[in-house]
């Protein structure tokens, strides 16, 4: 018998012995391969047509191409990509777009302008929700064709439908995560039942992007290699592999062990406890995506404007941004994106308890009154709302907090059945016109108008005026007008004190190995792996 | 030798209608009662699939797409009409037919499972018996306590612990997923359990790489198993130890070994077969925290995943095979209780 245990411990101690060396050599990534963690829970299709979320299009981005891009995050300016040039005609009702004409798709197809028109096409005969972009411009799917069309085999031809600033389409051509371009014969070639080749692109791929799709298993991991005959040269990377993580205290031991190069969601804790290792580097990614409290007007105690006013002093907006928002978000008090020309600067809202006090006793309500806050039962947005039941509960206002996840919370919003939400919207890329568009333009304030699209009418919000003011910006040419009427709406929704007050816009900070380079982020969660590198 | 006879053959195969009918109707009052559920929770799939900012067109096109116009039990019917012809319908999440991915995530869970209820065996039952056979004594302390720790301790607290100690300090262990990302998609998929795939390939790195990866999610794991496996087995061996037969084998001269392994302990072998089961069973639906903290990409984690979309096929798939989980082992153990106890055949 002791001679038994005394095997059964030398076996033991030789398995030990044999993993722990093979565990320590392999702790450093491969130099040609980027290893990434994150949570992949919120990327479940990569269909350009239906991919909305912000994990999809960072996938998109690296696998399809656009016909241009934003110059430095200027709305206003942009750089060649598939099209090598463009021009908008004098009445500003046609754009022409010249593509490149040495494009290859990773099937081996060249990319012609035929291919760029059926991309929009099929977005708008799939009707998902991407396809509200182009909808807002009036496309529709029956006048799209005739619209949007090659006139030769590099040559693409875009009519606008309405009166606006084509400068307004041109950036959405540059923006949109469904403004990139499929390869038609290959999508066909996997059509069933007339879907546009709908199911197979969930999970697959038809781009000319400087990656390939190799591998994607839900939840689990996903693998981009190198595509060699990319237009714009070969990335540096060989493979990209990313690795379903939902843990950020296992992101934070997998980085400082060296097997992860690059992790994405990490808590605020974690970050701030390896921030400033030699070993690490935090990038802030600023986003365009807000987060805001908003109080549905439909509640009789929030459609009277002093009462809006009483919580505009309840939140407190320092606080929140020194305590509560340290890697998830910069402080931003406008309905617009901060470093936009037309943005102005923030009013200056601050926690006054004395003055909402005031406030509510002058509207009716001097012992508050009690209601509800939605939100989302992960940081920030359960730390946020915390924090303003505490205020409110200052100035004598009894929230209770209900949390839920995402679909719950936005649900609840959609169907215009709230209080006061905590969460987080707008456009991911920074522009004047589609934040305002955003959070204060509502056409129609009926409840069977159903439109949810806008955040103005899910919080019952209506004012002709401010959308006049929007509409205005929409349709002007001149610069320097345009710069006014958006300026005079920011001022206007400050007077009429919208009921979406913005506490913050969200960065995205990014943990990475301190030899990864080249990883700058682009405008949004868009970035490319294109021209990342480690220096070993 | 005995002669089957008509009548024992035909009480056998009612025997054995009534007990498949039960099957049946159990499983079906599983799906209709998640179904129902399914539909009535504040969860709405159709936002999983056009995003919160979708126009109410488009949101109605999906809603409509996705048959939810229809009335509920409308809804149920065609559910099981597919479900009879082998179709689990697609899952949101994953784009995949529900039944591809089961068949993909649930190998994974598999083999985390049965490495746990092998620790939980191997320890909780020598645990159980020495408790029982030093009741009162430092044994049955010790025992309390591994027990009472293996209960109490929150395992999302203690994966943390093992993979910081164990994977960041010492770097035994290996991080979190199911083999190094070096091997990941090296290994040819034959079974889906990592471990055999490698060893059938002959591919012994790939091998001790996996090992690596699922010893520590095992261990801690199993230990929950342990607690249960070794505070039943205590609980039935002080039920024997009692008993009259035990003190006339002690009085005839047997050693106490002999007499707690070989009469006690095989007594109690019939009913530790359903306590196992019960157990394996439990790690079979999915350890969802040990899954999340490791990345490991099991069923749990899927099911999870499916639960929060509102994506009802896939939950309906996995609260079928979880059925079909626990209706096996009930079988299985039904079995083995032939073998080991005569009296029931």
């Amino acid at each position: 018998m002791k001679t038994q245990r005394c095997k059964l411990h030398m076996g033991l101690l030789a398995a030990v012995l044999a993993l722990g060396p093979i565990t320590l050599a392999q702790a450093k990534t491969p130099a040609d391969q980027l290893i990434v963690g994150m949570s992949m829970v919120n990327l479940f299709s990569i269909d350009p047509a239906n991919a909305p979320g912000l994990d999809a299009s960072g996938v998109n981005a690296n696998l399809y191409d656009t016909l241009i891009k934003r110059d430095h995050g200027n709305p206003e300016k942009h750089l060649p990509q598939l099209a090598e040039r463009w021009a908008i005609s004098e009445d500003g009702k046609q754009v022409t777009f010249h593509l490149r004409q040495d494009v290859k798709f990773h099937s081996g197809n060249p990319l012609t302008a035929e291919d760029v028109a059926w991309s929009l096409y099929r977005v708008m005969k799939l009707n998902f929700g991407l396809a509200t972009t182009w909808k807002a411009y009036g496309y529709s799917v029956d006048n799209i064709q005739s619209l949007i069309r090659a006139s030769d085999t590099h040559t693409l031809v875009i009519d606008l439908p309405q009166v606006m600033d084509p400068l307004l389409l041109v950036d959405s051509l540059a923006i949109s995560p469904s403004a990139v371009v499929v390869d038609r014969k290959t999508v066909l070639g996997h059509e069933k039942n007339a879907d546009l080749g709908a199911a197979w692109l969930v999970t697959n791929e038809a781009g000319s992007g400087p990656f390939v799709l190799t591998k994607w298993s839900a939840n689990d991991s996903l693998l981009l290699t190198r595509f060699d005959g990319y237009w714009g040269g070969a990335a540096k990377l060989k493979r990209v592999v990313v690795r379903h993580m939902t843990e950020s205290q296992s992101l934070r031991l997998m980085l400082e062990r060296g097997d992860l190069d690059l992790a994405y969601g990490m808590a605020a804790p974690d970050i701030r406890a390896i921030d400033g290792s030699d070993k690490i580097q935090v990038q802030s990614l600023p986003r365009g995506t807000m987060y805001y409290v908003a109080m549905s007007m439909k509640q009789p105690e929030f459609a009277k404007l002093k009462v809006r006013e009483a919580v505009r002093n309840l939140i407190d907006y320092k606080g929140l941004d020194e305590q509560v928002m340290p890697y998830y978000g910069t402080l931003n008090q406008q309905p617009m994106q901060l470093g936009l020309e037309a943005r102005l600067p923030d009013p200056g809202y601050h926690l006054d308890v004395t003055k909402a006090k005031q406030l509510l006793a002058e509207a009716g309500y001097p012992e508050g009154f009690s209601t509800t806050i939605r939100t989302l039962s992960e940081p920030p947005f359960i730390d946020i709302a915390a924090r303003l039941q505490s205020t409110l509960a200052e100035g004598g206002i009894k929230a209770t907090i209900v949390t839920g996840t995402g679909n719950q919370v936005y649900g609840a919003m959609r169907a215009r059945n709230f209080d006061i939400i905590v969460a987080r919207g707008a456009e991911r890329y920074p522009h004047p016109y589609f934040s305002l568009r955003t959070f204060a333009y509502n056409p129609n304030n009926s409840d069977d108008a159903g439109l949810p699209n806008f955040q103005g009418w899910r919080a019952s919000f209506f004012s002709p005026p401010l959308n006049n003011l929007i509409d205005q910006a929409g349709v002007e040419r001149d610069a320097a007008r345009r710069l006014s009427l958006y300026q005079q709406a920011q001022t206007l929704y400050d007077q009429q004190v919208g009921p979406i007050m913005m506490v913050s816009q969200m960065t995205d900070t990014v943990v990475s190995a301190a030899d990864v380079k080249g990883f700058t982020g682009d405008d949004a969660e868009a970035t490319r792996y294109l021209g990342v590198y480690k220096q070993r | 030798m005995f002669v089957l006879t008509a009548s024992v053959l035909g009480a056998r195969a009612s025997n054995t209608a009534r007990r498949a009918g039960t099957v049946l109707v159990t499983l079906l009052g599983l799906l209709a009662l998640t179904f129902i559920i399914g539909r009535v929770m504040p969860l709405d799939p159709v936002l999983a699939v056009v995003g919160p900012d979708a126009d109410s067109s488009t949101y109605d096109q999906v809603y409509r797409a996705m048959g939810l116009d229809k009335p509920i039990w409308t809804q149920f019917g065609l559910y099981l009409n597919d479900l009879l012809h082998g179709n689990f319908g697609n899952a949101l999440l994953t784009g995949h037919p529900v039944l591809d991915d089961i068949r993909r995530v649930f190998p994974a869970t598999i083999e985390l499972a049965t490495l746990a209820i092998l620790f939980g065996i191997v320890i909780g039952l020598p645990l159980g018996v020495c408790a029982a056979s030093n009741q009162g004594r430092m044994g049955d302390h010790v025992a309390r306590v591994i027990t009472l720790f293996g209960y109490s301790t929150p395992i999302f607290w203690l994966g943390m612990m093992g993979l910081l100690v164990f994977y960041a300090w010492l770097g035994w262990a290996g991080g979190a997923g199911r083999i190094d990302l070096a091997y990941d998609g090296m290994v040819p998929d034959v079974t889906g359990l990592l471990l055999v795939d490698s060893a059938l390939a002959g591919d012994w790195e790939a091998f001790a790489s996996a090992l690596r990866h699922i010893v520590l999610p095992a261990l801690i794991l199993g230990l929950n198993s342990v607690a249960y496996i070794s505070r039943m087995t205590r609980s039935f061996m002080l039920e024997q130890l009692s008993q009259e037969y035990i003190i006339t084998a002690r009085v005839k001269g047997l050693s106490r070994r002999q007499v707690v392994w070989g009469h006690a302990f095989r007594n109690i072998l019939v009913q530790l077969l359903t306590v196992v089961a019960l157990a394996y069973g439990s790690l079979l639906e999915g350890a969802v925290l040990i899954e999340t903290v490791f990345a490991w990409p099991g069923f749990g984690q899927y099911l999870t995943s499916s639960l929060m979309l509102g994506d009802m096929n896939a939950v309906m798939g996995c609260v079928l095979v979880i059925g079909l989980i626990f209706v096996a082992l009930n079988l299985i153990s039904d079995a083995l209780y032939t073998v080991f106890d005569p009296r029931t055949r």
